[in-house]
């Protein structure tokens, strides 16, 4: 008789044994790139809420309302629960050694016949994960295709700013934008997409520090800023100029003190002579030559790679000739749209990183590797996920999800359906499944032991609160399992043996390995460099419009929340997302109601949008909070104005009310 | 007066008493959590307990209303369905509970034995035994004393503790509570004359204590009620609010849910998820509309339903028990003694 809350969550599919009674476990929030710590709470196994931690660094007894649903996906999402290979168009259950050996056997024989493979990492692995990962393309697979689909809108931005301080950048941390007097956030909604940064803001703003925004949306945080200066996507870079012209062109006592530390002054200040400026931009300079701590906050944005680098490095140009690059409560900190984007970064989730992050060149980073891998990893550089996509013939896929997380969505079906052979890792039944030949399921997050690193490149433990469903097993020791199936070393017990390897590999990672690390609350990895040497240079300045095409159209988010497993199974968290697909099932698009008005559009009707990729009809909303000239995409209806986009997140169109 | 037959444990006899409990019921109090964190958690041995601790955050009303609550089973019986409900049983007991948190569960109570008679609230209320710790220090971020919640309780509680250093004074404040003594005997002894001045002392001491913190409810009633707060002033919390829902996650009296069913094997299992009134989809409707689209809209409703004479007089208390864990856990600044004192001013900043 199902009379006990716990009888009944023990009669089902997902419950097994060991673990009864009421447990509540520290985890790490698996949402954005904050990393806020939570408890999950478990009765008998069975995730049923969440508890907030009053003495992390990070969360301070906060959470987003992501965080506070963060039990849902685990207990309410349809999960992969056993093994499973594709006979005769159909998913049938398989024995785990069953599906190991079909996959070794499988793609061996496609190495055999010299085609070309590659795995894909996730934002939303952890670090272990993704280092096995890593390790499974480039010493068991021989290849460089290693990439994740997050890493499009965030690795650019890191590049950049090392670009110009010469190395792996250290971001600004949440305390930082607390503590400083001038926050200047670039193209974002932190509000919707970061909220406990958007919190720090807030704080900051409360204790007398000025914000900047700088977009084409006057968001939440706008409305409470200094100033918000108006820039369509792809905008910001002609600001960041201005006001790299102001604060080079200064004539101050130290300029030429600033000028002899920083390669490439000179050069900087003669590209920008032409440069216009503003009032706002004036204004701009005005605080922040005269705040003695100022945090950059840069969000992912839709502009094409070489222009996020570019711009990225003239951000950190800013931040260093200004002397706000890495001192407490300054600095930069480029936003991370997952929970572990840095981390599968920093594990080498990329075709032109080793394991460790750095680059492939870097001699002392490849013997380490060769050291603990008893072989040289392949160092060639690989395909990025995009082209490996539509490249390869075998896939292995970790955690990701192609249609879901990158910018090209549901498009990329005919590529991955042509695909000879796909394999599935995942905790969670997402769209990937329909095209995978063989699906092995893992533990969740909140089954897993593991690490994430933020944001802020704090390595933080992600702990078990129950155990995976049926046979699901832990993710490291599924992708040990196909690694040591190529016959290359991957004997470990647990996965903090799979940190210990990597804090040989990556040093920065030594000191979380050790035991200690579940004293406290995990510890920053990158150390404090100061700005000496700097490679400064200016944004890539660009004008996306023309007389043909006066508007821009753009998709509005980096991260598809709707279609990430974590959200779309969550009961309470996917009814925004739910809501807005059944209202507008053909997709919609947003533009200001100032430019409506004028070019006399009705809600509601459609629009031709042409571009020179292409045209595509949609239908149209207005708001009043968007800058005139744009277009805004919501991220979830991508594809349907892909033919007017192509490839790219931002494009210049004309509009037609059909 | 309660303290009429009000007994004394020897501090060196509640490891006696508490394992005791632990024997017989499910006893649940806070708890070390990880790296300084306090929790309320089911404890299998006294020395788990934590003496004194900050109130958790995450209240104690979890264990009357769990964030997921199966409440009845769905069989399919082949010529129809069958229905029952899912009842828990477990005998609990929360130890060290705070006054606030006691006065939080009376007001759910009365929530839910109002109208429908919730049974599966119900069942596990009367299936609870309160023991409450009464707050000798007022702690830093409480105003209970704004909410005639604390920090000593005249009622609501099964056992109130009081600590006297070396022992605690236990009083009764209902039948349960009585009985539960009857069944301890042997640990307590009566209290005397000294032990009841004592008891007094430290309450009157502690109404001393509280600091800045304050929330006047009676003027944001006014304007409330009046509907005399500025339109503009709405529209500027709302955006110092993050839409997080903390603040009606921690509150010892709210208890917005949604319904959600849960396939396993055969069966349904109708389940009662906690939701927040603050979260947009919360009223979104079949039909695309939702009464309250804006923040601003969802805010309002808020504080019509914690401050407004209007529920004053149907709950026979405002919505707020002074635990100060809104202040702890907002993500932004739209906690209840910053509303209240911008509800008061009219205007969010001085």
């Amino acid at each position: 008789m199902p009379n006990e809350f716990a009888a009944i969550f023990l009669n089902n599919e997902h419950a097994n044994g060991g673990r009864q009674g009421m447990e509540t476990v520290a985890t790490t929030c698996p949402f954005c790139g904050c990393g806020c710590a939570l408890y999950l709470q478990a009765v008998n196994g069975n995730i049923v809420g969440v508890s907030p931690s009053e003495h992390h660094p990070v969360s301070q007894g906060r959470l987003c309302a992501r965080g506070w649903g963060a039990h849902e996906a685990p207990t309410w999402g349809e999960r992969l629960v056993t093994p499973m290979i594709r006979r005769d168009g159909k998913l049938e259950p398989a024995s785990w050694p069953e599906a190991l050996t079909h996959v070794v056997d499988h793609l061996s024989a496609l190495l055999a016949a010299g085609k070309d493979v590659g795995v894909l990492g996730s934002a939303r692995a952890t670090n272990e994960e993704n280092y096995l990962a890593g390790k499974l393309a480039r010493a068991a697979l021989g290849t460089g295709n290693i990439d994740f689909c997050m890493r499009a809108a965030y690795d650019p931005m890191v590049a950049g700013v090392a670009d110009v301080i010469g190395h792996f950048p250290f971001p600004a941390s949440l305390e930082d934008i607390e503590r400083s007097d001038l926050v200047v956030l670039i193209e974002g909604d932190l509000a919707r997409t970061h909220p406990r940064a958007a919190f720090s803001v807030m704080k900051a703003i409360a204790g007398g520090a000025k914000l900047v925004t700088v977009g084409a949306v006057k968001t939440q945080l706008s409305r409470l800023a200094a100033l918000h200066v108006p820039a369509l996507p792809g905008g910001a870079s002609e600001i960041i100029n201005g006001l790299l012209k102001l604060m080079t062109g200064r004539g101050s006592e130290d300029e030429p003190v600033i000028a002899h530390r920083y390669e490439g002054y000179e050069a900087l200040r003669r590209s920008l002579s032409s440069t216009p400026v503003t009032d706002s931009e004036r204004q701009v300079a005005e605080w922040l030559a005269s705040a003695s701590r100022v945090v950059f906050v840069l969000a992912q944005t839709g502009a094409s790679r070489d222009q996020v680098r570019r711009d990225a490095a003239a951000v950190a140009t800013l931040a260093a000739v200004t002397g706000h690059l890495n001192r407490p409560g300054s600095g930069l900190l480029p936003l991370a749209g997952r929970c572990n984007s840095l981390g599968a970064i920093q594990m080498g989730v990329a075709p032109d990183r080793l394991p460790g992050g750095e680059s492939l060149h870097d001699k002392k980073a490849q013997d380490r590797v060769q050291a603990v891998w008893k072989g040289k990893p392949f160092s060639g550089r690989g395909l990025d996920a995009e082209a490996m996509v539509k490249a390869v013939k075998g896939l292995v896929i970790v955690a990701d999800d192609p249609t879901a997380s990158s910018v090209d969505g549901k498009r990329l079906q005919a590529a991955l359906s042509a695909m000879e052979f796909v394999v599935l890792l995942d905790a969670f039944a997402t769209s990937a499944v329909a095209i995978a030949d063989v699906v092995l399921p893992v533990a969740s997050f909140a089954e897993s032991e593991g690490t994430y690193t933020n944001m802020e490149g704090r390595v933080q433990r992600v702990r078990a609160a129950a155990d995976p469903p049926n046979a699901a097993r832990p993710g490291w020791e599924v992708l040990a399992a196909l690694i040591a199936g190529f016959h290359c070393p991957a004997s470990y017990r647990s996965g903090s043996d799979v940190l210990g390897e990597i804090a040989v590999v990556a040093p920065a990672y030594a000191e979380i390995a050790y035991p200690t690390r579940d004293i406290g609350w995990g510890m920053r990895t990158v150390k404090v460099p100061n700005g000496d040497g700097a490679r400064v240079g200016a944004a890539a300045a660009t004008r996306l419009t023309s007389d043909g095409f006066p508007y821009v159209l753009a998709i509005d988010d980096v991260v598809d929340w709707g279609r990430d497993p974590l959200i779309g199974f969550s009961p309470t968290l996917n009814r925004d997302f739910v809501a807005r697909r059944k209202r507008f099932p053909g997709g919609v698009v947003e533009m200001a109601l100032a430019d409506a008005d004028r070019l006399g559009f009705h809600e509601g009707r459609k629009l031709k949008i042409a571009s020179a990729h292409g045209e595509v009809v949609l239908p149209v909303a207005f708001r009043t909070d968007l800058e005139p000239g744009l277009v805004l995409v919501p991220v979830e209806f991508r594809e349907y104005a892909a033919d007017a986009l192509g490839s790219e997140r931002v494009s210049a169109v004309s509009l037609e009310q059909v | 007066m309660q303290q009429a037959g009000a007994k004394i444990l020897r501090k060196a006899s509640l490891t006696g008493w508490l394992s005791q409990l632990i024997e017989r019921h499910e006893v649940i109090a806070p708890v070390a959590g990880h790296a300084g964190d306090i929790l309320f958690s089911r404890v299998t041995s006294p020395q788990e307990v934590v003496a004194n601790a900050d109130n958790p955050l995450n209240p104690p009303k979890q264990f009357l209303l769990p964030p997921t609550d199966p409440i009845i089973a769905i069989r399919d019986i082949g010529d129809g369905y069958h229905i029952e409900p899912i009842h828990d049983h477990r005998q609990r007991v929360i130890f060290n509970i705070r006054s606030c948190d006691v006065k939080g569960i009376k007001f759910l109570t009365s929530v839910h034995v109002f109208d429908l008679v919730d049974t599966s609230y119900v069942r596990r209320a009367e299936n609870t035994i309160l023991i409450s710790l009464a707050c000798n220090v007022p702690c830093a971020d409480g105003f209970c004393i704004c909410t005639d919640s604390g920090p000593f309780l005249q009622d609501g509680h099964d056992l109130q503790l009081t600590d006297l250093g070396d022992r605690l004074f236990v009083e009764s404040g209902s039948e349960k509570g009585r009985s539960l003594l009857d069944t301890a005997d042997a640990f307590f002894q009566p209290a005397n004359e000294e032990d009841i001045a004592q008891r007094l002392a430290l309450e009157k001491a502690a109404r001393g204590l509280f600091g800045e913190r304050t929330c006047h409810f009676a003027s944001a009633m006014r304007r409330i009620s009046g509907r005399r707060v500025p339109e503009a002033l709405w529209d500027e919390m709302a955006d110092w609010c993050l839409e997080c829902g903390a603040c009606t996650m921690v509150c010892p009296t709210c208890y917005c849910f949604s319904i959600k069913d849960r396939r396993e094997c055969e069966t349904w299992v109708r389940c009662r998820i906690s939701d927040s009134c603050q979260y947009a989809a919360f009223t979104l409707e079949a039909s695309g509309h939702n009464p309250r689209a804006e923040r601003k809209d969802r805010m309002k409703r808020r504080f019509f339903h914690k401050v407004s004479a209007e529920y004053y007089r149907r709950d026979e208390a405002i919505g707020c028990v002074g635990c100060g864990r809104c202040i702890r856990t907002c993500l932004g600044a739209a906690d209840m003694p910053t509303v209240v004192a911008a509800l008061r001013r009219g205007a969010w900043r001085e």
